[in-house]
């Protein structure tokens, strides 16, 4: 047998080594995430968001997009949010000036579907960084 | 001579009045139904003004980031309607910040 013979079954039979040590991947067969899953919220919220919020929250919600300049007191920096998760649905839902808040937020329930709204308040909640205690929740 | 001069003066001062009067400022009015403006594209002049009137059952909020014309006109529900005056030229594009697929430009002209 020749060397190169010799280099090419060493190969295969160490590739084959390798393929079995392998964990047996998951199926790929229909979801990936549960629909009522915390996770699979966080990602519809965070395509909502990705639509209709960053214009003035911003791509990291830190309130710094792009229309943030036209407006003083500046868009909430939500990632530093330290209301819970019901005010956070209920601004979302009726708009800053029925809160006694900005009027530039505008009430989305007309435009949002129920779940993308608490869609949308999952993902605000995953991504702030501040007290997260269970008052949050 | 004089006569001559105060004639002309005054013819003057008449040209002026009725250039004046010929271009006085408009109001330009800009439907919002169905989630789209009604016009893509909106012709005025320096001192004219845009009402923009919401005929949809639901909540608009427009504005603009352009450089010419910076402006938020808030959230306004069915039936309201919000203006905006123009006073420097330049290319102004307008948006929805409830529905980002709402956009028109205004081209503010001297």
């Amino acid at each position: 047998m020749t060397k190169a013979w010799s280099c090419w079954l060493l190969g295969i039979a160490a590739c084959a080594v390798f393929a079995s040590a392998q964990p047996v991947s998951p199926s790929t067969d229909g979801a990936l995430l549960p629909r009522d899953s915390v996770e699979a919220a966080e990602f519809r919220g965070s395509v909502v968001f990705g639509q209709y919020c960053v214009t003035c929250h911003g791509i990291n919600a830190d309130g710094k997009g792009r229309a943030a300049r036209l407006y003083n007191p500046r868009p909430a920096n939500l990632r530093l949010s330290d209301k819970n998760d019901e005010y956070i649905g209920l601004i979302v839902r009726i708009g800053g000036a029925a809160m006694a808040r900005s009027e530039f937020m505008p009430p989305w329930s007309a435009e949002l579907t129920e779940e993308q709204m608490r869609d949308v308040v999952v993902y605000v909640r995953s991504i702030n960084v501040s007290n997260t205690s269970e008052n949050n929740r | 001579m004089i006569r001559s001069d105060r004639y002309l003066t005054g013819l003057g001062a008449l040209i002026l009045v009725v250039a004046a009067s010929v271009y006085a400022a408009q109001e330009h009015a800009v439907i919002q139904k169905g989630k789209a403006f009604s016009v893509k594209r909106l012709n005025v002049k320096i001192g004219d003004s845009v009402k923009f009137v919401n005929e949809d059952p639901y909540t608009h909020n427009v504005f603009s980031l352009s450089d010419a014309k910076s402006f938020d006109l808030g959230s306004h529900g069915q039936g309201v309607s919000r203006t905006v005056s123009f006073d420097k030229a330049g290319t102004i594009e307008v948006e929805c910040a409830v529905h980002p697929e709402m956009r028109m430009i205004v081209e503010v002209s001297k």
